[in-house]
Parts: structure tokens; sequence; C-alpha cells
């Protein structure tokens, strides 16, 4: 899965939009949307929600945990904890890039925000590689990560597998010799 | 007294605060537990200085520029004053300071500390510093000698101490207080207080009482008191003058004495009962400045100053008009302790001052004080009570000048001399509230909106870069987003679908203007100005669909086009609060007059600036909660009038029950917080929705970030809605109500959506019937029975099978009864409603059509309808020659209507081809337009004259006696239809072949003679024996007497059919059933019959309406009666 596929997963989740033109209920396969009032907010998917931003026919409204303050305080929670918080959102790395690319204008404190949400992101993917890392040195056979998000496991996926792959290679060659005390190195 | 205290404000967080004033007395200096001093220019200063002096200050001092604070960094730090800037350390200790304190000149500075120790430091260089050991607890409080000898230091550890400075000695120490182990925990602060200037006294606030020692002999020399106070003094404060001595307590209680009578010449209590823990005099020794331990800033103003307070305590009666205030606001507390936290209560005074009088004369003076009803009879008690307390005045403090002994006791030369102020003491007016524009926020905001409605918003932006208003639409395709400068001022404004109004007030050099950026014109000039007239200023403007209403200071109102002609004007009979408008409607909010105690006294006018111009409100006064305002005015979506009072709750017109105002949500109870409010903008009928805008902590939205429109439901505060009985009860009457919408729009000639409103219709029944299975499952039958009388009539025959089926069979009869009642209504008003729908087809054209529902809908007056109806017949003329051919096709009609219903039109009478054929034909045959035209006149005239009592003579001459004998028909058939019910179940029923014609008989004896023709006119009924005699002997009968009438020739015969002999009549009853298989054959007999008299006469055609007419309400009769029976 590349990041993309999971970006397309992501705009399925609900947001808020006020909309600045006015049409009845749509009836889509996922479900009915609208109906549209002008002024009235009204939830749509993101994919919706983003195409009308384009074309400026509305506002989208930041969810809930798109909040500095809020956000805040989930990256202190994460760096205070060893293991995975729950994060704000199951997409959040992903909602907030493209919240902010496309309605920058809606959000306030945009900036901020960004900073803050790739804060939390980078100290969750420390962790994820920290974890990996004892994993690997480790030799176990299984681990247990809860909390994590869809796109934090596909940016370790590969690389990870394809490693323990290779590693796995390299010590089923070299099974008779060595015991398995010993890091790998690749 | 004058003493005016004013309300609190909050000046820091929750703590521990400290106050004074500069020595100018321009600045009052307060520092608090959130560790920032703030100088606030006077109390009512929004934006006070801030100095960051640390995490927590708990003491300040100030004097010639320099700020002093005792900061929780175990620091004495100097600040100057009034800039702010950090002027260095004065000194340290080993914990935090308490408290600090300047000398007189302000050339040292004294600092007590939580590690025992007090300091004293010389400004001018921080090094000179002298330790005074000694106490065993933390220090309370410090207080220099004004001579600079010595200082007075409180602990503690219980104990007051003198020391000697210089010599850095204890000179002498009193064990007093009560003991603590902290600051935090001791009961009072314990600041001391030196007399300025003469520095004789010493006051030290000893629980409840403050104790003055004197001055070298150092001993206790008396006590000041109040029996007000019975918690701990925290602080004492000496008046600059010396001569007045004011303490502050736990638990709120504000007294100032009069050090050398002893007298307490001031009393107050905080308003919320907070301690003081701060409080200072200004320099001018006319104002109080205090502190609680909430961090909240009070001032007392216009004190007494020393002389005024031994001379002239002012006497009773002499009080301004805003001490009632305090006694009102303070109703609760004097609840409590009947007057003795009353300050005014004149008669308390002796008392407190004489602290001792005997109890006698306390019991004796009580009454009086307590809730003092009329101050008349007060009066009196205070003259006889005068003499009283003056010779106890006088046995106390014999020694005492006249003027001390006046102090202490009401003044009794003086008092019965001052001029005694006329004093109100019924309810208070209200201010009357300012108008405002519909969804707008405060006009002193420099981002405000200068409304928000349904079609979008006007911000107004007023600060140091910019003053301008930015137009923003919901619906993008009305217009796009305009920006304009507002280089007039505009501080009002109003948006629609066409237009934006703006207005600005009146300044020195212009006059009020008015501007308007039509939009939407299609010519190139979009924008008028109109300016108003001298000295008048636009206070509430308004746009509608099409014209614009604006309403002045000269309680004028005017209304404009929207391209901006000037229209009418016409005069308000109050100041203006608001305005909305939806369409053609305008609803004005006007004070009807002052109202009081807290409640606001509005009148609310409803106009209708349609073509024709009509007032449906005549300024009756609007309804609100109690001591609420007008928050929001406007129309529902759908045009019906509605409103938010202060206190949240959104009322709508009813415009079903007499226009009265029903409340149809509270928006509080579904705020979470006190504080929270939410912002009506917009109100929809269908779907029931309010539109508001939630705001947290307070009343109105902010510009930024842009707020986000909620949606609450409506509900209507009906009891018991938890029960389930509840909540369909007022599910139906909220649906009810908001389907009041329909009728009026459809009266005002708007498209309704049909659709909704029978699905609106259909849950209300459905609701009923649940409420029906409700009722009957809980066995309350009555209760059935009501509810079933609000169902439709065909509804109540499911109830009725409801009830048979759950074995309820006196409620299913007597609902069947109640069925059939609700079958001849039905009858009835589709009737009138037949007729009413001739008079209306001739008014299409003008919009004067309402008066007839409004009739029914309103039951407001019903002469106005009839006027209107006497007028038409001349308009009608006018119009007449222009509509003619409309006219006609339109008069038919509900003739076709009527057609489609009863597929043939059968009728008794002749008639012409041209009343029966299809109206579209009319022209088709090849009749000129003016003949039609002629024919079309006369219709119009009679049908308007009609309903019209008067008009009768000049009517047909046919039309007299057709409609005389159709009038009353009803009513008898209905009794028969009952009769015949209730009859026809008791007696147990003959077998028939059809139900139906058991009906016809029994009619048959007593339907009045022209009734005949109805029966007749049905083909679906079958006919009875007599109509087919009739049709059988009609030629006969004509041939006898060819010139008699219609109704005459049935008349003849019907007397001759009853003359046939029995047998005779009942084989033509006979006959009769046979036949009413198949009805169509004599019917076509007779049709031809009919053609062949009507040929020859001329005079028919003007008849033929009055045949339309009567075949219609025939139709519906028919209807009916088949309605009837089927429901058997």
């Amino acid at each position: 899965m590349d990041p993309a596929e999971v970006e397309f997963l992501a705009e399925k989740e609900i947001v808020k939009i006020i909309p600045n033109f006015s049409l009845d209920k749509i009836y889509l396969i996922g479900g009915d949307l609208g109906p549209f009032n002008p002024g009235l907010p009204v939830q749509v998917p993101v994919w919706l929600a983003l195409n009308l931003k384009q074309r400026q026919k509305c506002r989208i409204l930041p969810p809930q945990w798109m909040d500095v303050d809020k956000l805040e305080e989930v990256r202190e929670m994460e760096r205070k904890e060893d293991s995975f918080t729950p994060p704000p959102s199951p997409y959040y790395m992903e909602l907030t890039k493209l919240l902010l690319n496309h309605a920058s204008d809606n959000i306030p404190k945009a900036d901020e925000i960004r900073t803050l949400v790739k804060d939390i992101w980078d100290t969750r993917i420390a962790k994820l590689r920290l974890s990996a890392d004892s994993f690997i040195s480790q030799q176990e056979a299984h681990a247990k990560l809860d909390n994590l998000t869809l796109m934090e496991i596909n940016t370790t996926r590969s690389f990870l597998l394809g490693s323990l792959n290779c590693m796995f290679k390299l010590r089923s060659n070299m099974q008779p010799g060595t015991s398995t005390g010993k890091g790998p190195d690749y | 007294m004058p003493c005016e205290r004013k309300p609190m404000r909050y000046g820091h967080s929750e703590g521990h605060t400290d106050v004074t004033f500069d020595d100018t007395g321009k600045f009052i200096v307060t520092c608090g537990s959130d560790g920032d001093v703030r100088i606030w220019e006077s109390l009512d200063d929004d934006d006070p200085r801030s100095i960051n002096v640390g995490e927590k200050a708990y003491s300040l001092a100030l004097k010639k520029g320099k700020l002093v604070t005792a900061g929780s960094n175990n620091t004495v730090q100097i600040h100057t004053f009034p800039e702010g800037d950090p002027d260095g350390i004065l000194t340290r200790f080993t914990t935090h300071a308490t408290h600090v304190a300047f000398n007189h000149s302000g050339s040292r500075v004294a600092a007590g500390s939580s590690d025992f120790m007090v300091k004293v430091v010389e400004v001018a260089d921080s090094s000179q510093q002298k330790t005074l050991r000694g106490h065993d607890a933390p220090v309370l409080s410090v207080t220099f000698d004004p001579k600079d000898e010595f200082l007075a230091s409180a602990s503690c550890d219980g104990s007051v101490v003198i020391w000697k400075i210089d010599e850095q000695t204890k000179v002498t120490s009193w064990p007093v207080l009560q003991k603590s182990n902290d600051v935090s925990t001791a009961k009072s602060l314990c600041r001391l207080g030196w007399q300025p200037k003469t520095a004789k006294l010493l006051a030290v606030p000893v629980g409840s009482k403050v104790h003055l020692y004197e001055r070298d002999s150092w001993e206790h020399v008396s006590t000041l008191s109040d029996d007000m106070i019975t918690q701990p003094i925290n602080v004492v404060a000496w008046s600059p003058c010396g001569q007045l001595l004011a303490a502050g307590s736990v638990g709120g209680f504000l007294t100032v004495w009069n050090a050398e009578s002893k007298l307490c010449v001031e009393r107050q209590k905080h308003e919320k009962g907070y301690s003081v823990c701060g409080m200072a005099w200004h320099p001018s020794g006319r104002q109080i400045a205090y502190t609680d331990t909430q961090g909240s800033l009070g001032l007392l103003d216009d004190l007494p100053t020393a002389s005024s307070a031994t001379k002239t305590p002012k006497a009773p009666a002499v009080k301004a008009a805003n001490d009632y205030d305090d006694l009102f606001d303070e109703d609760d507390d004097r609840a409590m302790d009947e007057g003795l936290s009353d300050t005014h209560s004149p008669a308390k005074r002796p008392v407190a001052g004489g602290d001792d009088d005997d109890d006698d004369d306390d019991d004796h003076l009580m009454p009086a004080t307590g809730r003092v009803k009329n101050r008349g009879s007060f009066l009196d008690d205070e003259n006889s009570l005068d003499t009283v307390s003056l010779a106890l005045g006088q046995g106390k403090y014999g020694d005492d000048d006249d003027d001390a002994d006046a102090g202490g006791t009401v003044a009794p030369p003086t008092g019965p001399s001052l001029p005694l102020r006329p004093v109100y003491e019924g309810p208070l007016p209200t201010p009357p509230q300012k108008p405002f524009q519909p969804g707008s926020t405060p006009a002193h905001l420099t981002h405000r909106f200068m409304t928000w409605n349904s079609v979008g918003v006007v911000r107004g932006y007023n600060d140091d870069q910019d003053n301008a208003v930015d137009v923003e639409f919901h619906d993008t395709a009305v217009h796009h987003a305009m920006h304009l400068t507002n280089a007039l001022g505009h501080t009002l404004a109003d948006l629609s679908q066409e237009a934006v109004l703006l207005a600005c007030p009146a300044t020195d050099e212009l006059a009020s203007k008015l501007q308007c950026l039509h939009f939407s014109s299609w010519d190139a000039n979009k924008e008028w100005i109109v300016d108003l007239p001298a000295g008048e200023d636009v206070r509430a403007l308004v746009l509608g669909q099409g014209w614009a209403a604006v309403a002045t200071s000269a309680r004028t109102l005017r209304l404009f086009t929207v391209g901006g002609v000037q229209k009418e004007i016409f005069s308000l009979p109050g100041h203006v609060v608001s305005m909305a408008a939806h369409g053609e409607q305008l609803l004005v909010v006007y004070h009807r007059g002052t109202g009081f105690d807290g409640d606001q006294a509005l009148g609310v006018q409803l106009l209708q600036l349609g073509r024709r111009k009509r007032q449906v409100i005549h300024g009756e006064p609007l309804p609100l909660s109690c001591k609420a305002h007008l928050a929001w005015l406007g129309f529902t979506a759908e045009g019906t009038p509605c409103y938010v009072d202060s206190e949240g709750v959104v009322r709508m017109l009813n415009r079903s029950l007499g226009n009265t105002w029903t409340p149809v949500c509270n928006t509080r109870e579904t705020c979470k917080g006190k504080s929270d409010h939410f912002w009506v903008v917009a109100v929809h009928e269908n779907p029931q929705q309010l539109r508001c805008i939630p705001c947290k902590g307070s009343r109105y939205p902010p510009t930024l970030p842009r707020p986000a429109v909620a949606i609450l439901p409506f509900k209507l505060p009906l009891c018991q809605t938890t029960t389930e009985k509840g909540q369909m009860e007022e599910q139906y009457w909220r649906s009810t109500l908001l389907q009041n919408h329909y009728s009026f729009l459809s009266s005002s000639g708007y498209e309704v959506d049909d659709e909704g409103q029978n699905q609106n219709q259909k849950e209300q029944q459905e609701l009923l019937m649940k409420m029906f299975a409700l009722s009957c499952k809980l066995e309350r039958e009555f209760r059935c029975m009501e509810l079933a009388e609000l169902m439709t009539q065909s509804v109540v025959t499911l109830a009725v099978r409801y009830a048979s089926r759950s074995r309820r069979m006196n409620l299913a009869q007597r609902l069947n009864e109640l069925a059939m009642e609700k079958a001849n209504q039905l009858q009835e008003e589709q009737e009138e409603e037949q007729e009413e729908v001739e008079v209306q087809e001739e008014e299409q054209r003008t919009p004067r059509s309402r008066y007839g529902q409004r009739e029914s809908a309103g039951g407001h007056s019903s002469s106005r309808p009839h006027q209107a109806r006497e007028e038409e017949p001349r308009e009608e003329g006018e119009d007449e020659s222009l509509e003619a051919d409309g006219e006609s096709r339109k008069r038919l009609n509900p003739f076709a209507r009527g057609a489609a219903a009863s597929p043939e039109k059968p009728s008794p009478k002749p008639m012409s081809k041209e009343g029966r054929v299809n109206p579209f034909k009319v022209q088709g045959s090849g009749k000129s337009p003016s003949q039609s035209r002629v024919s079309n006149v006369l219709d119009s005239m009679t049908s308007v004259r009609r309903p019209v009592p008067l008009g009768g003579p000049s009517g047909k001459q046919s039309k007299g006696p057709v409609l005389k004998p159709l009038a009353p028909k009803p009513k008898t058939k209905m009794q028969s239809t009952l009769l015949q019910m209730a009859t026809s179940k008791a007696a147990n029923k003959k077998a028939q072949v059809n139900p139906e014609p058991a009906a016809d008989r029994l009619k048959q004896p007593e339907v009045p003679p022209p009734d005949s023709p109805v029966e007749d006119s049905e083909n679906k009924k079958p006919r009875t024996g007599f109509q087919l005699w009739l049709e059988e002997n009609r030629k006969s009968i004509l041939a006898d007497s060819p010139d008699l009438q219609e109704t005459d020739v049935i008349k003849a015969a019907m007397g001759s059919f009853r003359s046939l002999s029995a047998e005779d009549r009942l084989s033509w009853t006979e006959r009769a059933k046979g036949q009413s298989a198949e009805a169509g054959d004599p019917k076509k007999r007779k049709r031809v019959a009919e053609a062949g008299e009507g040929d020859g006469e001329e005079s028919r055609a003007k008849a033929d309406e009055n045949i339309a007419k009567k075949k219609k309400s025939l139709d519906t009769t028919a209807k009916l009666s088949a309605f009837a029976f089927n429901k058997n």
C-alpha cells in the first residue's frame, strides 16, 4: 500500500462544511449527502469537501481535534508515554495534510497545527523505529503495537518486511556457525 | 447616607489582594495572587496597566513614584511608578514577605516576613537595613509611626509589638491576637493603622473590634465596635485627615468610625460577602478602595468628610435615589439580619453609636428599623427616638461638644428641619432598551456583525487601519462578497436578496444618512443615498421585498422603495426597538411605555405592505419573559413573525389563535454553562429548525474565528414532556402550530408545498391516533373522545374501529356519533368554502382574497371582511371590461371541478347550454365576446352580492327565493341524518336490499320542497319516488301554469304528489328503487326534456349562474351524504 492509497481511504472521513450554495439531497452509493443550505453546516466526506472547496463552494470547518490546544496536549502525552497514545484521529496525518494544503484559510493557526502534527508524527515514528530496533535486536518472534495509524504502519512496513526477509536469508546461510545472540548487520 | 457603593469588578484572579492609591489619588493600584500589579485610572477603567512582579504579590506600598511589592520570591522589589520599570530589589528574606509599608515621608520601607523578621530599609540605599527580631511567628503586618520613631508589627504569635526603630528594640507588646502558625491560617490579617498627622493613636484590629492604643503611654484607650461586625476585622485604615477609621472584615463588612466620637458614620456590606483583605483611602478622603479575597476591586464613593461626618450626619430622609437600589439589592441580607446590615436605616445609628444602649430601647427601635414601609410614620418614630437617644448620648458623652453629640444621635436639631425630598417607594422604572438591528452585535465593538440573517452577513470593522463594511452572502449565487469603505460611519445595516441597506447616525455637520446598494438593479446605478431631515436619526432599518423601512428618532417610520422612491410615512406610538421584514410584511417593535422592575413595556405592530396595505397587529403588548428584553426579532423563513428575548425564549405568532404568541423553544435549556447563550440568526418552520450560533460565555459571537451555525429543535414548554403522553402532545401541538404558515401562505397567494402540508397533517393524525390508543389502554374513554374531536373525520372512523376491536362499545358508539357530526360539519364547511371560492374567484386578481380566509383563520374582526365585500362590486365593475374573458373562465372553473367529482351534472332545472358546457367551449362556440361579457358582469355582481345580506334587493329576482331555502337546508338535513342514525340504530333495521334508500326514504318526508332537486341532482343516488313522479309530471304541471317559477313548479308538484293515494306513492317509491341501478336513463330523458324547455327561454341565460351555484352546493351535499352512508 502506498501513501496515496492511504490518503484515498482517509478521504472517506467526514468533515463539516458550510456551503455557499443550495442543493437538495444527493444520493450516492456511499449514502445520502445534504441537503445543502447556504450558511448551514453540513457533514460531507473529505473528498467532497475538498472538491467543493477548490471550486470555492464552501468553507471547511476544521475537525474538533484540529485545534492548537488539543494537539499540544496530545503532543505532550505522546512525548511522555513510552507506548503509543491514541492518535487524535485515525487519519490525523492525512487529514492535516489534505485540509491544510487545500483549505488553510479556513483553519485558524494553520501553521502551528502543521508543526504540532509534524511533531506528533515525528515522535511516533521515532517510537516506531525504536521498537522495531529492539524487536530485531532482541530477536523476538512477535510484538504488539497499539494505537498505530494506517499511515504509520505503511511507512515502516515495506522496509521492515524487506529487511527481515533479508536477515532471514543471511541468518539461514550462516545458521550452523554463529549463535543467535548476535545482532544482524545489514 | 450618601455614600455610594460601586459594584465590584474583577481585578485579579482569586486569592489574596492588596490595594492602595497613589499620592495624587489619580490611580488605584492593586496587586493580587496572579503576581500582577494593576494600575487603574478609575474603577471603570477597562484596560488597567499591568506590571508583573512575580508569581504572587502579597502586599504593595506606593509612595513618591516608588512601588514596593512583597512577592512570593522572598524579595521585596521596587518598581518605578507609574512606568512600572523594575528598580531593583530592596531586600530579601528567607521566606516570602507578608506586608510592606512606607513611612510617612517615603524614605523607608518596613517589611514583615514569614521568617519572623521585620526589616526597615532605606529606599535610597538598600544596604542600610535595620532588622527587628523578636516575633515568634510569621509577621502579619507592619506600620510606621508617622513621626518615624516607632514601628508597630503584628504577628501570628498573637502579639502586637511596638519597636523603637533606631534602637531596634521592643518598646512594648500586647498579646491580644489569636495565635496561629501561618499567615494563611491566621483568622485575621491584622493590618495595623497608625493615626496620621497627630500620630496619637494606633488602631489594632482585635477580633471583631478595633482597639485604639495611645502613643507613648501605650495604653488601650478605647475600643471601636459595631454590632454589625461579627467576624474578625482584617484591615483598618485611617482617613488621610486622621479623624475617620475604616475597617474591613472577614465576611465583607465595611465600617467607618469617627475616632473621636467613636461612632460609626458609615456601614456597607460587600455585595457578595467576601472577606475584605485590602483597603485604602483616597488622598482626598472621599473614597475608599477595597479588595477582597476573590480578587475583586470595589470602591466606596462620596464618603462623608471628617467634618461633615461630625457636623451633619445625614438625616435619614435625605437619600439619593440610587440608594434605594442598594436597599432593594440587599433585600436578602436584610431578611437575614433585619436592618443590621442596612446602612440607611437611620434609627439604627444611635443604637450602634451608643453601643451600650439598654435593650429596651433597642427593642423599641427595632420595629421601626425593620422593613420600613411608610416613611411618614417613620419620621414620627425618629422624632420620638431622638429625644431618647439624645438623653442617652448626653449621659454617656457628657463632655463631648454639641457637634459630636449630634453626630452620635441623628442630629436632633437638624434632622427635622432638613428639607424632605418626596420619596418614591414603588416599583422602579426600567431603563428602556436601546434600539438594535436583529442579528447584530453591540456597536462599541471594533469588529462586529452589523447584521447576520438568512441571506448573508454584514460585518463592520472600525479600527485604526480600516473603517470598512464587509458584505458576504451565504449563497454566493445571490451576489459575490463586497468590501466597502465605510466613510460615512454606518452603524446599521440590513441585507436582503436585492440590496444592502446601511445607515449612519447624524454628526455635527452631517445629517443622518441612509445608503442603499441595490445590487440586483438592472440599470447601471446600483446605489442611492438619502439624507434624513435635521434632527432625525435612523434608529432601525429593514429591507423587505422591493421596499425598505426606516424608523427614526422622531418616532416616524419612513417607507422607501428599494430603488429609492419615498413612499408612505407614518408615526410610531413610541421609540422603535427593532424591526423585521419578510416579503410584504413589516414587524415593528417599539416602547409602549415605561416598564417597571426590570420589565420592558414593548408594543408590536405587524403591517402588510402589499398592494393592499393594512395592519394585522395593532400595537399590542409584546409578551416577554420576566425582566427580559428583546434580543432578536424576525420572521421564520415561511413568514411567521418570531422573536427571542434575553432569557432565550423563542416565541412565534400563532395566527390560528387570534394572533397570540406561543413560546416554541427555550435556548437556555440547551446551554451547557450558565453564561453560555445562543445567538439566534434564523428560524425555519419546515423543517423545524432554530438556527443559532452557540456563544461560550457571552451573548454574542466574535467575528473571528468565524462562528458556525448550530441547529436547535423546537420544543413547546408543555407539561410532563418526559412521559409518552406529554411527548406526543407536545409533538402534536408543535406540528399544528408550525403548520399555520401553510394557510397563511396560501391565503397571501404564495405557492404552498401541498405535499409537505399533507405529510404534516398525516403526522398529526397519526399522533392523535397514537394518543388515542394510549388513552384507550389507560381506560380513559372520555379522554379518547376529546382526542377524537381533534381528529379528522376519516381518522375518527379508524378510531371507531380501534375502539370496537378493543371491545369498548360505549366508546365506539359515541365515536360513531362524533363521526357523523364531523361528516356534517365537513359538508357545511365545504359548502361555505364553495361559496367563498366563488367570491374569491372574483377577487383573485387582488390580494383582497385574504379577507375571507382571514376571517376563518384569524377570527380577527368580522366587520372588515364585510366592508371589503361591499366594496367589491364597484371595483369589479371597473376591472370587468379588461378581465371579462379571464373572469368567465375563472368563474366556471369551480364548476368544472364540481363536474370532475360527479362526471355528469344532471340538474332538475332546465338550463341553457351555456351553463352546462365546458368553460373552454364558451368562446369556441362562436358567441360574441360582448355577450359573454354581459353575462359575466351579471354573474360577478350576483355572486359577489350573495354573501352580503344588504345586497339583496338589487339582485336577480330568481335569486332570492332560490337561495333562501338553500341556506337552512344543511341544518335540517344534518339533524335528520343524525336522527336517522340514532333511530335506525335503535330500532332494528329492516332488511333492505340497499342501505342507501333507507336514508332517502327517511329523509323524504322531512325534506322541504326545494330540497327535492337536491336529491335529483345526484345521478349516483337512487331517486325517490317523488322525483320520478315529478319527472313524469313536470310537463303537465308546466302546461297547467306556464308562468310558474322553478321553485313554484316544484311546490306545486309536491302538492299534487301528496294528494296521490298512498298506493300510488308506494308504487313510485318501488319504481325508484328499481331504477336506482340504472340512473343514467331517466336522466338522459330528463335532459332532453330540459333542453326542450330551456330552448325558448331567453331569460334563462340570466339564471344560469344561479343554477351553477345551486348545483355546486348540491354536489357537495351529494358527496357528503354519500359519505355519511359509507360510514354506516
